[in-house]
Protein backbone atom coordinates (compact mmCIF):
# COMPACT_ATOMS: atom_id res chain seq x y z
CA UNK A 1 0.00 0.00 0.00
CA UNK A 2 1.34 3.37 -0.94
CA UNK A 3 2.08 5.99 1.65
CA UNK A 4 -0.84 8.27 0.66
CA UNK A 5 -3.20 5.31 0.84
CA UNK A 6 -1.93 4.43 4.29
CA UNK A 7 -2.36 7.99 5.47
CA UNK A 8 -5.88 8.18 4.09
CA UNK A 9 -6.76 4.86 5.69
CA UNK A 10 -5.40 6.00 9.02
CA UNK A 11 -7.28 9.29 8.88
CA UNK A 12 -10.52 7.61 7.88
CA UNK A 13 -10.17 5.05 10.66
CA UNK A 14 -9.43 7.78 13.18
CA UNK A 15 -12.44 9.83 12.13
CA UNK A 16 -14.65 6.76 12.23
CA UNK A 17 -13.62 6.04 15.83
CA UNK A 18 -14.13 9.67 16.84
CA UNK A 19 -17.56 9.75 15.19
CA UNK A 20 -18.52 6.52 16.91
CA UNK A 21 -17.46 7.91 20.26
CA UNK A 22 -19.43 11.10 19.74
CA UNK A 23 -22.49 9.12 18.70
CA UNK A 24 -22.33 6.91 21.79
CA UNK A 25 -21.78 9.93 24.05
CA UNK A 26 -24.75 11.86 22.72
CA UNK A 27 -27.09 9.00 21.89
CA UNK A 28 -26.65 6.87 24.97
CA UNK A 29 -24.55 8.39 27.74
CA UNK A 30 -25.69 11.96 27.41
CA UNK A 31 -29.24 11.24 26.34
CA UNK A 32 -31.77 13.08 28.47
CA UNK A 33 -35.51 12.65 28.58
CA UNK A 34 -37.44 15.39 26.81
CA UNK A 35 -38.66 18.45 28.70
CA UNK A 36 -42.39 19.11 28.84
CA UNK A 37 -42.55 22.87 28.65
CA UNK A 38 -45.53 24.36 30.46
CA UNK A 39 -44.24 27.91 30.51
CA UNK A 40 -46.46 29.17 27.71
CA UNK A 41 -49.56 27.52 29.12
CA UNK A 42 -49.86 29.63 32.27
CA UNK A 43 -53.03 31.70 32.62
CA UNK A 44 -53.84 34.11 35.40
CA UNK A 45 -50.64 33.28 37.24
CA UNK A 46 -51.43 29.57 37.29
CA UNK A 47 -50.46 26.55 35.28
CA UNK A 48 -51.73 22.98 35.40
CA UNK A 49 -49.28 20.09 35.28
CA UNK A 50 -50.33 16.45 35.11
CA UNK A 51 -48.14 13.46 35.96
CA UNK A 52 -48.80 9.75 36.04
CA UNK A 53 -47.19 6.87 37.87
CA UNK A 54 -47.28 3.34 36.54
CA UNK A 55 -46.08 0.00 37.84
CA UNK A 56 -44.14 -0.70 34.69
CA UNK A 57 -42.57 1.01 31.73
CA UNK A 58 -43.68 -0.98 28.75
CA UNK A 59 -42.66 1.77 26.37
CA UNK A 60 -38.97 1.21 27.14
CA UNK A 61 -36.52 -1.65 27.34
CA UNK A 62 -37.00 -1.64 31.13
CA UNK A 63 -40.57 -2.92 31.29
CA UNK A 64 -40.33 -3.96 34.94
CA UNK A 65 -39.29 -0.52 36.16
CA UNK A 66 -41.79 1.75 37.85
CA UNK A 67 -41.95 5.17 36.34
CA UNK A 68 -43.48 8.59 36.07
CA UNK A 69 -44.99 9.99 32.89
CA UNK A 70 -45.71 13.66 32.23
CA UNK A 71 -48.55 14.95 30.14
CA UNK A 72 -47.51 16.84 27.05
CA UNK A 73 -49.30 20.21 27.33
CA UNK A 74 -49.48 20.49 23.56
CA UNK A 75 -50.67 17.05 22.48
CA UNK A 76 -52.27 15.83 25.69
CA UNK A 77 -50.32 12.59 25.45
CA UNK A 78 -48.38 11.19 28.38
CA UNK A 79 -44.71 11.17 27.45
CA UNK A 80 -42.10 9.06 29.12
CA UNK A 81 -40.10 11.79 30.81
CA UNK A 82 -39.57 13.32 34.20
CA UNK A 83 -38.40 16.76 33.13
CA UNK A 84 -40.73 19.68 32.90
CA UNK A 85 -40.53 23.44 32.80
CA UNK A 86 -42.83 25.89 34.54
CA UNK A 87 -42.87 29.69 34.74
CA UNK A 88 -41.39 31.52 37.71
CA UNK A 89 -43.53 33.03 40.46
CA UNK A 90 -46.52 31.02 39.32
CA UNK A 91 -48.96 28.78 41.09
CA UNK A 92 -48.48 25.25 39.77
CA UNK A 93 -51.53 23.03 40.11
CA UNK A 94 -50.30 19.46 39.95
CA UNK A 95 -52.41 16.39 39.32
CA UNK A 96 -50.83 12.98 39.76
CA UNK A 97 -52.66 9.94 38.48
CA UNK A 98 -51.31 7.11 40.59
CA UNK A 99 -51.66 3.75 38.87
CA UNK A 100 -49.11 1.82 40.94
CA UNK A 101 -49.63 -0.36 43.99
CA UNK A 102 -48.41 0.51 47.45
CA UNK A 103 -44.94 0.28 48.92
CA UNK A 104 -43.97 1.29 52.46
CA UNK A 105 -41.72 4.26 52.99
CA UNK A 106 -38.31 3.64 54.47
CA UNK A 107 -38.58 6.86 56.43
CA UNK A 108 -42.15 7.58 57.59
CA UNK A 109 -41.31 11.28 57.70
CA UNK A 110 -41.95 11.41 53.96
CA UNK A 111 -45.56 10.51 54.67
CA UNK A 112 -46.08 14.12 55.72
CA UNK A 113 -47.27 16.59 53.09
CA UNK A 114 -44.98 19.61 53.02
CA UNK A 115 -44.40 22.67 50.94
CA UNK A 116 -47.77 22.77 49.23
CA UNK A 117 -50.28 25.57 49.48
CA UNK A 118 -52.18 24.94 52.68
CA UNK A 119 -49.86 22.07 53.55
CA UNK A 120 -52.32 19.59 52.11
CA UNK A 121 -52.97 17.41 49.12
CA UNK A 122 -56.37 16.36 47.86
CA UNK A 123 -56.86 12.67 47.23
CA UNK A 124 -59.57 10.86 45.32
CA UNK A 125 -59.75 7.24 44.27
CA UNK A 126 -61.00 5.73 41.05
CA UNK A 127 -62.05 2.10 41.31
CA UNK A 128 -62.16 1.61 37.59
CA UNK A 129 -65.68 2.88 37.31
CA UNK A 130 -66.19 5.92 39.43
CA UNK A 131 -64.05 8.46 41.19
CA UNK A 132 -64.65 9.17 44.86
CA UNK A 133 -64.99 12.61 46.31
CA UNK A 134 -61.69 14.32 46.90
CA UNK A 135 -60.44 14.60 50.47
CA UNK A 136 -57.71 16.85 51.85
CA UNK A 137 -54.97 14.87 53.58
CA UNK A 138 -51.83 15.96 55.39
CA UNK A 139 -50.25 12.74 56.64
CA UNK A 140 -50.03 9.15 55.44
CA UNK A 141 -49.11 6.11 57.51
CA UNK A 142 -47.47 3.94 54.90
CA UNK A 143 -46.44 1.29 57.40
CA UNK A 144 -49.84 0.66 58.86
CA UNK A 145 -52.03 1.21 55.87
CA UNK A 146 -49.66 0.82 52.95
CA UNK A 147 -51.33 3.88 51.58
CA UNK A 148 -48.50 5.26 49.51
CA UNK A 149 -47.15 4.17 46.16
CA UNK A 150 -44.59 6.92 45.54
CA UNK A 151 -43.78 10.45 46.57
CA UNK A 152 -43.22 13.59 44.58
CA UNK A 153 -40.58 15.58 46.42
CA UNK A 154 -38.59 18.67 45.48
CA UNK A 155 -36.12 18.89 48.37
CA UNK A 156 -34.77 22.26 47.25
CA UNK A 157 -38.22 23.81 47.71
CA UNK A 158 -39.21 21.80 50.77
CA UNK A 159 -41.99 20.09 48.83
CA UNK A 160 -42.99 16.54 49.68
CA UNK A 161 -46.21 14.97 48.44
CA UNK A 162 -47.03 11.31 49.08
CA UNK A 163 -48.86 9.75 46.16
CA UNK A 164 -51.71 7.71 47.56
CA UNK A 165 -52.15 4.19 46.26
CA UNK A 166 -55.37 2.37 45.33
CA UNK A 167 -56.88 1.02 48.48
CA UNK A 168 -58.10 -2.51 48.18
CA UNK A 169 -56.80 -5.92 47.37
CA UNK A 170 -59.04 -6.11 44.36
CA UNK A 171 -57.78 -2.86 43.04
CA UNK A 172 -54.17 -3.83 43.58
CA UNK A 173 -54.70 -7.01 41.65
CA UNK A 174 -56.18 -5.12 38.74
CA UNK A 175 -53.50 -2.57 38.18
CA UNK A 176 -52.92 -1.16 34.78
CA UNK A 177 -50.57 -3.48 32.93
CA UNK A 178 -49.47 -1.30 30.03
CA UNK A 179 -48.02 2.12 30.37
CA UNK A 180 -48.98 4.87 30.07
CA UNK A 181 -52.38 3.95 31.45
CA UNK A 182 -54.49 5.91 29.03
CA UNK A 183 -55.92 3.48 26.52
CA UNK A 184 -59.66 3.28 26.56
CA UNK A 185 -59.52 -0.43 26.00
CA UNK A 186 -58.43 -3.54 27.83
CA UNK A 187 -57.41 -3.29 31.46
CA UNK A 188 -56.26 0.29 31.45
CA UNK A 189 -59.75 1.62 31.25
CA UNK A 190 -60.69 -0.36 34.34
CA UNK A 191 -57.47 0.15 36.22
CA UNK A 192 -57.94 1.56 39.70
CA UNK A 193 -55.87 4.58 40.54
CA UNK A 194 -55.58 7.53 42.84
CA UNK A 195 -56.00 11.13 41.81
CA UNK A 196 -53.73 13.39 43.84
CA UNK A 197 -53.89 17.14 43.43
CA UNK A 198 -51.91 19.86 45.11
CA UNK A 199 -50.49 23.29 44.38
CA UNK A 200 -47.30 25.15 45.06
CA UNK A 201 -45.78 28.44 43.99
CA UNK A 202 -42.59 28.47 41.98
CA UNK A 203 -39.64 30.69 42.98
CA UNK A 204 -39.39 34.18 41.55
CA UNK A 205 -36.12 33.51 39.80
CA UNK A 206 -34.86 30.98 37.29
CA UNK A 207 -33.51 27.72 38.54
CA UNK A 208 -33.42 23.99 38.08
CA UNK A 209 -34.75 21.86 40.88
CA UNK A 210 -34.38 18.11 41.07
CA UNK A 211 -37.29 16.05 42.22
CA UNK A 212 -37.44 12.47 43.29
CA UNK A 213 -39.48 9.70 44.87
CA UNK A 214 -38.61 8.79 48.45
CA UNK A 215 -40.26 5.39 48.35
CA UNK A 216 -37.50 2.83 47.73
CA UNK A 217 -39.30 1.45 44.71
CA UNK A 218 -36.33 0.18 42.74
CA UNK A 219 -37.42 -3.41 43.14
CA UNK A 220 -34.53 -5.81 43.40
CA UNK A 221 -31.81 -3.20 43.66
CA UNK A 222 -29.67 -2.58 46.71
CA UNK A 223 -31.76 -0.80 49.31
CA UNK A 224 -34.45 -0.36 46.66
CA UNK A 225 -32.78 2.82 45.49
CA UNK A 226 -31.17 1.67 42.26
CA UNK A 227 -32.65 1.18 38.82
CA UNK A 228 -35.60 3.47 38.28
CA UNK A 229 -34.81 5.39 41.48
CA UNK A 230 -31.46 6.42 40.09
CA UNK A 231 -32.28 6.95 36.43
CA UNK A 232 -33.57 10.19 34.90
CA UNK A 233 -36.88 9.59 33.23
CA UNK A 234 -38.24 7.13 35.78
CA UNK A 235 -38.52 8.02 39.47
CA UNK A 236 -36.52 11.21 39.50
CA UNK A 237 -36.24 14.24 37.31
CA UNK A 238 -35.87 17.96 37.12
CA UNK A 239 -38.16 20.94 37.21
CA UNK A 240 -36.93 23.99 35.37
CA UNK A 241 -38.26 27.33 36.55
CA UNK A 242 -38.15 29.93 33.79
CA UNK A 243 -38.94 33.61 34.01
CA UNK B 1 41.64 28.76 32.33
CA UNK B 2 37.94 28.80 32.85
CA UNK B 3 38.28 26.87 36.09
CA UNK B 4 40.84 29.26 37.32
CA UNK B 5 38.63 32.19 36.37
CA UNK B 6 35.70 30.67 38.19
CA UNK B 7 37.61 29.94 41.36
CA UNK B 8 39.15 33.34 41.20
CA UNK B 9 35.69 34.90 40.98
CA UNK B 10 34.48 33.49 44.29
CA UNK B 11 36.27 33.08 47.57
CA UNK B 12 35.25 31.48 50.86
CA UNK B 13 34.79 34.97 52.13
CA UNK B 14 32.26 35.63 49.40
CA UNK B 15 30.39 32.47 50.35
CA UNK B 16 30.40 33.47 54.00
CA UNK B 17 29.12 36.90 53.14
CA UNK B 18 26.36 35.43 50.95
CA UNK B 19 25.40 33.07 53.73
CA UNK B 20 25.18 35.91 56.20
CA UNK B 21 22.98 37.94 53.88
CA UNK B 22 20.80 34.95 53.16
CA UNK B 23 20.37 34.30 56.87
CA UNK B 24 19.53 37.91 57.65
CA UNK B 25 17.06 38.25 54.79
CA UNK B 26 15.51 34.86 55.58
CA UNK B 27 14.99 35.76 59.23
CA UNK B 28 13.53 39.15 58.34
CA UNK B 29 11.17 37.77 55.71
CA UNK B 30 10.18 34.87 57.93
CA UNK B 31 9.27 37.14 60.81
CA UNK B 32 7.22 39.34 58.51
CA UNK B 33 5.68 36.34 56.75
CA UNK B 34 4.78 34.55 59.97
CA UNK B 35 3.17 37.68 61.40
CA UNK B 36 1.15 38.19 58.22
CA UNK B 37 0.02 34.56 58.13
CA UNK B 38 -0.85 34.50 61.82
CA UNK B 39 -2.49 37.89 62.17
CA UNK B 40 -3.85 38.74 58.72
CA UNK B 41 -4.51 35.46 56.94
CA UNK B 42 -5.11 33.28 59.98
CA UNK B 43 -8.49 34.71 61.02
CA UNK B 44 -9.76 34.03 57.51
CA UNK B 45 -8.47 30.49 57.28
CA UNK B 46 -11.06 27.80 56.64
CA UNK B 47 -13.33 26.56 58.07
CA UNK B 48 -13.88 29.75 60.07
CA UNK B 49 -14.78 30.05 63.71
CA UNK B 50 -18.52 29.43 63.86
CA UNK B 51 -18.10 26.61 66.34
CA UNK B 52 -15.58 25.31 68.84
CA UNK B 53 -14.38 22.58 66.50
CA UNK B 54 -14.19 24.93 63.53
CA UNK B 55 -12.17 27.43 65.55
CA UNK B 56 -9.88 24.65 66.70
CA UNK B 57 -9.34 23.52 63.12
CA UNK B 58 -8.69 27.09 62.04
CA UNK B 59 -6.06 27.43 64.75
CA UNK B 60 -4.41 24.19 63.66
CA UNK B 61 -4.31 25.24 60.03
CA UNK B 62 -2.89 28.62 61.02
CA UNK B 63 -0.19 27.00 63.16
CA UNK B 64 0.79 24.72 60.29
CA UNK B 65 0.82 27.64 57.88
CA UNK B 66 3.02 29.68 60.23
CA UNK B 67 5.43 26.76 60.59
CA UNK B 68 5.54 26.28 56.85
CA UNK B 69 6.16 29.95 56.11
CA UNK B 70 9.92 30.05 56.98
CA UNK B 71 10.42 26.85 55.01
CA UNK B 72 8.71 28.22 51.93
CA UNK B 73 10.53 31.54 52.23
CA UNK B 74 13.85 29.78 52.74
CA UNK B 75 13.43 27.62 49.65
CA UNK B 76 12.27 30.48 47.45
CA UNK B 77 14.92 32.84 48.79
CA UNK B 78 17.70 30.34 48.20
CA UNK B 79 16.38 29.64 44.70
CA UNK B 80 16.19 33.34 43.89
CA UNK B 81 19.62 34.03 45.32
CA UNK B 82 21.12 31.18 43.31
CA UNK B 83 19.50 32.41 40.12
CA UNK B 84 20.61 36.00 40.74
CA UNK B 85 24.13 35.61 42.05
CA UNK B 86 25.32 32.04 41.63
CA UNK B 87 24.24 31.33 38.11
CA UNK B 88 26.75 30.19 35.56
CA UNK B 89 28.26 33.09 33.67
CA UNK B 90 28.53 33.12 29.88
CA UNK B 91 31.69 31.27 28.83
CA UNK B 92 32.06 29.55 32.19
CA UNK B 93 31.99 25.81 31.52
CA UNK B 94 33.52 24.63 34.75
CA UNK B 95 31.88 22.29 37.18
CA UNK B 96 30.94 23.48 40.61
CA UNK B 97 33.17 22.67 43.51
CA UNK B 98 32.69 19.08 44.76
CA UNK B 99 30.45 18.76 47.79
CA UNK B 100 31.69 16.68 50.68
CA UNK B 101 29.67 15.35 53.56
CA UNK B 102 29.15 17.63 56.51
CA UNK B 103 28.26 15.82 59.69
CA UNK B 104 27.05 18.92 61.46
CA UNK B 105 24.70 19.86 58.63
CA UNK B 106 23.38 16.32 58.27
CA UNK B 107 22.83 15.90 62.01
CA UNK B 108 21.17 19.27 62.27
CA UNK B 109 18.87 18.41 59.36
CA UNK B 110 17.89 14.99 60.68
CA UNK B 111 17.41 16.12 64.26
CA UNK B 112 15.62 19.27 63.21
CA UNK B 113 13.15 17.62 60.85
CA UNK B 114 12.55 14.76 63.28
CA UNK B 115 11.82 17.23 66.03
CA UNK B 116 9.39 19.13 63.82
CA UNK B 117 7.52 15.99 62.73
CA UNK B 118 7.35 14.50 66.21
CA UNK B 119 6.28 17.75 67.82
CA UNK B 120 3.57 18.15 65.18
CA UNK B 121 2.40 14.61 65.92
CA UNK B 122 2.13 15.49 69.62
CA UNK B 123 0.43 18.77 68.80
CA UNK B 124 -2.01 17.02 66.43
CA UNK B 125 -2.87 14.39 69.01
CA UNK B 126 -3.53 17.00 71.68
CA UNK B 127 -5.62 18.99 69.25
CA UNK B 128 -7.66 15.89 68.49
CA UNK B 129 -8.26 15.08 72.13
CA UNK B 130 -8.80 18.48 73.74
CA UNK B 131 -11.65 19.69 71.48
CA UNK B 132 -13.51 16.37 71.89
CA UNK B 133 -12.60 14.72 68.65
CA UNK B 134 -12.18 17.98 66.75
CA UNK B 135 -15.60 17.66 65.17
CA UNK B 136 -14.91 14.30 63.56
CA UNK B 137 -17.04 11.20 63.91
CA UNK B 138 -15.76 9.08 66.79
CA UNK B 139 -17.89 6.02 66.23
CA UNK B 140 -20.67 4.69 68.47
CA UNK B 141 -18.58 4.87 71.66
CA UNK B 142 -16.70 8.15 71.57
CA UNK B 143 -13.55 8.37 73.64
CA UNK B 144 -13.30 12.14 73.79
CA UNK B 145 -16.31 14.10 74.98
CA UNK B 146 -16.80 17.80 75.63
CA UNK B 147 -15.64 18.72 79.10
CA UNK B 148 -18.40 19.29 81.62
CA UNK B 149 -21.13 17.54 79.63
CA UNK B 150 -23.16 14.46 80.35
CA UNK B 151 -25.77 12.41 78.58
CA UNK B 152 -27.96 12.35 81.64
CA UNK B 153 -31.14 12.34 79.59
CA UNK B 154 -31.84 11.68 75.94
CA UNK B 155 -35.50 12.53 76.38
CA UNK B 156 -35.24 16.02 77.82
CA UNK B 157 -32.95 19.01 77.58
CA UNK B 158 -32.66 22.44 79.09
CA UNK B 159 -30.20 25.17 78.16
CA UNK B 160 -27.32 25.88 80.47
CA UNK B 161 -27.21 22.40 81.96
CA UNK B 162 -24.54 19.76 81.60
CA UNK B 163 -26.97 17.50 79.74
CA UNK B 164 -25.77 17.72 76.16
CA UNK B 165 -28.16 18.46 73.29
CA UNK B 166 -28.76 15.39 71.12
CA UNK B 167 -29.29 15.78 67.38
CA UNK B 168 -29.66 12.71 65.24
CA UNK B 169 -28.53 13.15 61.64
CA UNK B 170 -30.17 10.69 59.24
CA UNK B 171 -28.82 10.32 55.72
CA UNK B 172 -30.91 8.82 52.97
CA UNK B 173 -30.76 8.94 49.22
CA UNK B 174 -30.82 11.89 48.75
CA UNK B 175 -31.64 14.10 51.68
CA UNK B 176 -30.62 14.81 55.25
CA UNK B 177 -33.19 14.73 58.01
CA UNK B 178 -32.67 15.57 61.67
CA UNK B 179 -34.28 14.10 64.73
CA UNK B 180 -34.46 15.75 68.14
CA UNK B 181 -35.09 13.00 70.73
CA UNK B 182 -35.13 15.42 73.66
CA UNK B 183 -38.13 17.27 72.25
CA UNK B 184 -40.51 14.41 71.67
CA UNK B 185 -38.45 12.80 68.94
CA UNK B 186 -39.71 14.84 66.03
CA UNK B 187 -37.87 14.57 62.73
CA UNK B 188 -37.46 17.44 60.31
CA UNK B 189 -35.55 18.56 57.26
CA UNK B 190 -34.35 21.63 59.17
CA UNK B 191 -31.16 21.65 61.22
CA UNK B 192 -31.42 24.23 63.97
CA UNK B 193 -28.84 24.61 66.74
CA UNK B 194 -28.62 26.88 69.79
CA UNK B 195 -25.56 29.09 70.12
CA UNK B 196 -23.22 28.39 73.00
CA UNK B 197 -24.63 24.96 73.81
CA UNK B 198 -22.61 21.77 73.25
CA UNK B 199 -24.18 19.46 70.67
CA UNK B 200 -23.85 15.73 70.18
CA UNK B 201 -24.51 14.67 66.61
CA UNK B 202 -25.59 11.06 66.23
CA UNK B 203 -25.02 10.33 62.57
CA UNK B 204 -26.54 7.33 60.82
CA UNK B 205 -27.98 6.29 57.46
CA UNK B 206 -31.06 4.52 56.19
CA UNK B 207 -29.40 3.12 53.07
CA UNK B 208 -25.94 3.59 51.59
CA UNK B 209 -22.93 5.35 53.12
CA UNK B 210 -23.25 9.11 53.32
CA UNK B 211 -21.06 11.61 55.13
CA UNK B 212 -22.44 14.48 57.17
CA UNK B 213 -20.24 17.49 56.55
CA UNK B 214 -21.20 20.74 58.23
CA UNK B 215 -18.21 22.53 56.80
CA UNK B 216 -18.20 25.82 58.68
CA UNK B 217 -19.10 24.05 61.91
CA UNK B 218 -15.99 21.92 61.50
CA UNK B 219 -18.05 18.73 61.80
CA UNK B 220 -17.68 15.73 59.53
CA UNK B 221 -18.88 12.22 60.26
CA UNK B 222 -19.65 9.28 58.00
CA UNK B 223 -23.25 8.07 58.02
CA UNK B 224 -23.43 4.29 57.91
CA UNK B 225 -26.56 2.20 57.98
CA UNK B 226 -26.93 0.46 61.32
CA UNK B 227 -24.16 2.50 62.95
CA UNK B 228 -24.30 5.52 65.26
CA UNK B 229 -21.33 7.79 64.54
CA UNK B 230 -20.99 10.43 67.25
CA UNK B 231 -19.43 13.87 66.74
CA UNK B 232 -19.38 16.92 68.99
CA UNK B 233 -19.23 20.66 68.61
CA UNK B 234 -20.36 23.84 70.29
CA UNK B 235 -21.73 26.55 67.98
CA UNK B 236 -20.21 29.85 69.01
CA UNK B 237 -21.74 32.31 66.58
CA UNK B 238 -25.22 32.66 65.18
CA UNK B 239 -25.75 32.40 61.45
CA UNK B 240 -26.25 29.91 58.68
CA UNK B 241 -24.03 27.03 57.70
CA UNK B 242 -24.04 24.56 54.84
CA UNK B 243 -24.47 20.83 55.22
CA UNK B 244 -23.19 18.62 52.45
CA UNK B 245 -22.74 14.95 51.79
CA UNK B 246 -19.04 14.16 51.52
CA UNK B 247 -19.41 10.55 50.38
CA UNK B 248 -20.37 9.73 46.81
CA UNK B 249 -23.78 8.20 47.41
CA UNK B 250 -25.55 8.04 44.06
CA UNK B 251 -26.79 10.13 41.22
CA UNK B 252 -28.06 13.03 43.34
CA UNK B 253 -25.09 13.07 45.71
CA UNK B 254 -24.20 16.53 44.45
CA UNK B 255 -27.62 17.83 45.40
CA UNK B 256 -27.62 16.36 48.87
CA UNK B 257 -27.14 19.53 50.84
CA UNK B 258 -29.13 21.98 52.88
CA UNK B 259 -28.65 24.98 55.11
CA UNK B 260 -28.57 24.87 58.89
CA UNK B 261 -29.01 27.71 61.36
CA UNK B 262 -27.33 28.60 64.63
CA UNK B 263 -29.78 30.74 66.58
CA UNK B 264 -30.07 32.20 70.08
CA UNK B 265 -31.08 29.69 72.72
CA UNK B 266 -34.50 31.24 73.25
CA UNK B 267 -35.23 31.07 69.52
CA UNK B 268 -34.12 27.47 69.43
CA UNK B 269 -36.38 26.47 72.29
CA UNK B 270 -39.28 28.27 70.65
CA UNK B 271 -38.53 26.55 67.35
CA UNK B 272 -38.53 23.12 68.97
CA UNK B 273 -41.90 23.81 70.53
CA UNK B 274 -43.42 25.06 67.29
CA UNK B 275 -41.94 22.33 65.13
CA UNK B 276 -42.84 19.61 67.58
CA UNK B 277 -46.45 20.74 67.42
CA UNK B 278 -46.47 21.08 63.64
CA UNK B 279 -45.04 17.61 63.13
CA UNK B 280 -46.96 15.84 65.88
CA UNK B 281 -49.08 13.84 63.44
CA UNK B 282 -46.08 12.37 61.63
CA UNK B 283 -43.88 12.05 64.72
CA UNK B 284 -46.20 9.40 66.11
CA UNK B 285 -45.67 7.40 62.91
CA UNK B 286 -41.89 7.38 63.27
CA UNK B 287 -40.18 4.35 64.76
CA UNK B 288 -39.10 4.78 68.38
CA UNK B 289 -35.93 6.80 68.65
CA UNK B 290 -32.86 4.61 68.39
CA UNK B 291 -29.18 5.05 67.77
CA UNK B 292 -29.66 3.56 64.31
CA UNK B 293 -32.40 1.95 62.28
CA UNK B 294 -32.63 -1.28 60.35
CA UNK B 295 -34.07 -0.28 56.99
CA UNK B 296 -35.47 -3.75 56.48
CA UNK B 297 -37.27 -3.83 59.84
CA UNK B 298 -40.62 -2.58 58.69
CA UNK B 299 -43.77 -3.48 60.54
CA UNK B 300 -45.29 -5.51 57.76
CA UNK B 301 -48.26 -6.89 59.68
CA UNK B 302 -50.99 -4.81 58.17
CA UNK B 303 -49.17 -4.56 54.90
CA UNK B 304 -49.00 -8.28 54.49
CA UNK B 305 -52.63 -8.42 55.45
CA UNK B 306 -53.28 -6.43 52.35
CA UNK B 307 -51.53 -8.93 50.12
CA UNK B 308 -51.99 -8.21 46.57
CA UNK B 309 -49.26 -5.66 46.71
CA UNK B 310 -47.95 -5.02 43.33
CA UNK B 311 -45.28 -2.72 42.09
CA UNK B 312 -42.39 -2.91 44.50
CA UNK B 313 -44.17 -4.17 47.56
CA UNK B 314 -43.96 -7.43 49.43
CA UNK B 315 -40.78 -8.40 51.16
CA UNK B 316 -39.25 -4.97 50.94
CA UNK B 317 -35.67 -4.80 49.77
CA UNK B 318 -33.25 -7.07 51.43
CA UNK B 319 -29.75 -5.68 50.83
CA UNK B 320 -28.51 -9.26 50.66
CA UNK B 321 -30.63 -9.92 47.61
CA UNK B 322 -29.61 -7.31 45.12
CA UNK B 323 -30.12 -7.29 41.43
CA UNK B 324 -27.40 -5.28 39.83
CA UNK B 325 -28.11 -3.46 36.59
Amino acid sequence: MSLPARVVTLVVAFLAVVAGGIFVAFEFIGAQPPVENYTSYAKGGQVDVTLMTTAQTTVTNKPDWVTYFIKNPNTGDFDHTTSFAVPANTRVNVTILGYDGCTPLRNPLWGKVAGTIGGVEDVAFNNGKTTSASQPLTTFDSWANCSIQHTFAIPGLGINVPVASPTTLAENNALCGTSPCVDATADQAKAPHSVVTFSFVTPKTDGTYRWQCFVPCGLGYVDGNGGPMATPGYMMGQMEVQS
Amino acid sequence: MAAEASSAARTPRDDSRDGMWLLIIWIALSVIGCLLVALVWGPHMPPGAQSSSAASQQTDITVLAVLATPVVIGVLLYLGWALAFWRQRPGDETDAAPIHGNTKVQATWIIGTAAIVLSLAVYGTIELISPAGAGAGEGPQPIWKPAGTTTASVTSWAPGTSNILQVQVIGQQWAWTYRYPQFGGFETTQLMLPVGEPVQFNVTSLDVIHSFWAYTLGVKADANSGVNNVAYTTPEHTGQFQVRCAELCGIWHGSMYNTGDVVPVADFVKWTQTTSTQLADVTKLLPPYAASYDPTAINMGKINAALGLTGAGGGFYNPADPEQP
